[in-house]
């Protein structure tokens, strides 16, 4: 492999270890930050200390999830500047904006609010209390749709356009940027996902309190509050996650080709590869088991529209290489000559396909001279790896259906109030806590790895966005960020661990304790009959 | 005076809201569904949790 190929492959590895890791983090908080508001609603509304209690102890382990997920969030920003610095470049002017906002806006929001929420419970009256976890819920979701706004562009570029003078892309709407349907999608279906994963990871320890007969008027109450969460969540992210793929399915078809399995453009009505096995190389699948009739309204909401499979959209793809590549030889020429008209107006007659010819620069640095066989092999370039992405897909959406059963054994049996007679639930129910955490992981491998051989749909290629750093600088660094975000799991396991053995403290005093509703009251004397 | 005051501030905040729905509603209908089914999402987790104390308090003690 070439050494800027190689050079590339390791900062990809990088980016891909630094946001999986980071992503471990980032939908619990999304999630319990939500979760924590409703239980303190409920303190405020009944008045009971139990939820007060309730609220602290869930907010301890938010707080451990917190702090480890800003740590590793931290780096990841400064990824783009260190090892994308031509992506930065490149896109620098519209991606700067939503992380900018990101960070004086909402991560401002949410760490000023985190710490009056922890530390403010006895400086605080119920109500403002209150109001501060809701901000810190905001702060956390609202930091989400920033980041994802910015991801949103580099699924699908909106409201910019590329400035051959300075060779970069200049914002021309922020609005545009702001309400992005890839964005939008891309948001609620990533917050919501997070929701679920707060669920279960309350259900699974509560399950877990009520299996060893510890805290269980704690935990009957936070599994209920987290079972109603999780289960309207669960439904929800399966709708949004469907209302994603329909946008992004038309935003990028080469994503939608190889999370089906599509090797040849589907005629209606195609039929649902439920499994199969894909040959990357020999362009079939080895194995595969349909559904028949189901993947046309299930992708493309009719009954009659094809789906594109590979062999089309290579095709297309050629074309457009061939389209863009006298666009970016008159851009090198503007780059010299900028006030060739002629240059100019061959540029713009060709614009729209010019990422596409820089596809095949990395076969032909000279596009003006490049062959047949390099073009065919850059237009086979512009399918992502099929079968990670395939996979990844199958495990996310299978995922989400398993939640959703076990979400719904859960409300049912809440709702009955015979969850502590189901000890084979309640024993499934930690084993399930990883379960949303690898749904999760897999929906980041299908979103980010689908983009390729882009990190700016259609417009900016991965192979010419890295920096040039050399082999052993990568080799260092990524080894170095592995091992560190390594530790952090292991801290972030080690402290959940502990405080989920301690439990939650004791009631505090004064709150809620000798009101007609309050903790040593008759519920728990009904209970403990 | 004060009751007018808040009444008149409950105003503002309603209308205030009506006019994000409207634009939200227009541009960014994910979003709007996204506040939207927060709010849902919360209120039944909160309500059917209030439920099951509600549900002690109904039933005799043993």
């Amino acid at each position: 492999m070439h050494a800027l190929d190689t050079v590339v492959e390791l900062s990809r590895a990088q980016f891909a270890a630094t946001a999986l890791y980071h992503f471990l983090f980032v939908p619990l908080t999304l999630g319990l930050t939500m979760l924590l508001a409703a239980m303190e609603t409920i303190y405020v509304i009944t008045g009971r200390a139990i939820y007060r209690q309730m609220t602290q102890f869930w907010g301890k382990l938010f707080a451990i999830n917190f702090a480890l997920g800003v740590a590793t969030g931290l780096t990841m920003e400064f990824e783009f500047g260190t090892n994308w610095s031509t992506y930065s470049h490149f896109v620098g002017d519209i991606f700067g904006a939503p992380l900018a906002i990101e960070g004086l806006m909402a991560f401002f929001l949410e760490s000023t609010m985190v710490g009056l929420m922890l530390f403010g419970w006895d400086k605080l009256s119920r109500g403002k209390h209150l109001l501060v976890t809701y901000m810190v819920a905001l702060g956390s979701n609202l930091s989400a749709l920033w980041i994802l706004i910015a991801n949103g562009y580099m699924q699908a570029p909106v409201g910019s356009v590329f400035n051959p003078e300075t060779m970069r892309v200049e914002l021309t709407s922020f609005t545009d940027l702001i309400f992005n349907p890839e964005a939008q999608a891309k948001f609620v279906h990533t917050s919501i996902a997070g929701y679920l994963t707060a669920a279960m990871f309350v259900i699974g320890i509560s399950a877990f309190y009520m299996l060893r007969q510890r805290h269980v008027e704690l935990a009957k109450r936070s599994f209920r509050v987290a079972a109603l969460f999780g289960i309207f969540a669960s439904i929800a992210v399966i709708c949004l996650g469907d209302a994603l793929g329909f946008i992004n399915g038309e935003d990028q078809p080469t994503k939608l080709a190889a999370m089906e399995g599509l090797w040849e453009t589907a005629e209606p009505p195609a039929g649902f590869n439920v499994i199969a096995w894909p040959n990357q190389d020999e362009q079939k699948n080895d194995f595969e088991l349909q559904i028949p009739y189901l993947l046309t309204p299930l992708v493309t909401h009719s009954f009659d529209t094809p789906i594109p499979g590979v062999d089309d959209l290579e095709k297309t793809a050629a074309q457009r290489i061939r389209s863009g590549i006298p666009g970016l030889a008159a851009l090198q020429h503007l780059r010299e000559h900028p006030n060739d008209a002629a240059a100019r107006a061959q540029y713009e007659a060709h614009k729209a396909d010019i990422g596409y010819a820089r596809l095949v620069q990395r076969y032909a640095p000279d596009v003006t001279q490049a062959t047949d066989a390099q073009i065919a092999k850059a237009a086979a370039d512009t399918i992502p790896p099929v079968f990670p992405v395939f996979w990844s897909f199958r495990v996310m959406v299978g995922a989400a259906f398993v939640m959703l059963a076990f979400l719904i054994l859960a409300v049912t049996y809440s709702l009955r109030g015979t969850i502590t007679d189901k000890r084979w639930f309640l024993k499934v129910a930690p084993w399930m806590i990883p379960v949303p955490f690898i749904a999760n992981e897999a929906g980041w491998v299908v979103a980010e790895l689908g983009r390729q051989p882009w990190t700016v749909y259609d417009q900016l290629p991965t192979w010419v966005s890295a920096s040039t750093h050399s082999v052993g600088y990568m080799i260092f660094s990524l080894t170095g960020f592995v091992l560190l975000y390594t530790i952090f799991i292991v801290i972030e396991m080690f402290l959940m661990v502990k405080y989920i053995r301690l439990g939650p403290d004791d009631p505090h005093p004064g709150h809620g304790q000798g009101t007609p509703a309050g903790q040593g009251n008759r519920v728990s004397q009904w209970s403990e009959a | 005076m004060k009751a007018f005051l808040q009444f008149i501030f409950w105003i503002f905040v309603a209308f205030v809201a009506l006019f994000l729905a409207i634009v939200l509603g227009e541009r960014g209908a994910w979003y709007l569904a996204w506040v939207l089914g927060t709010v849902m999402i919360i209120l039944i987790a909160v309500a059917g949790t209030v439920m099951l104390d509600a549900r002690y308090e109904d039933e005799p003690l043993e």
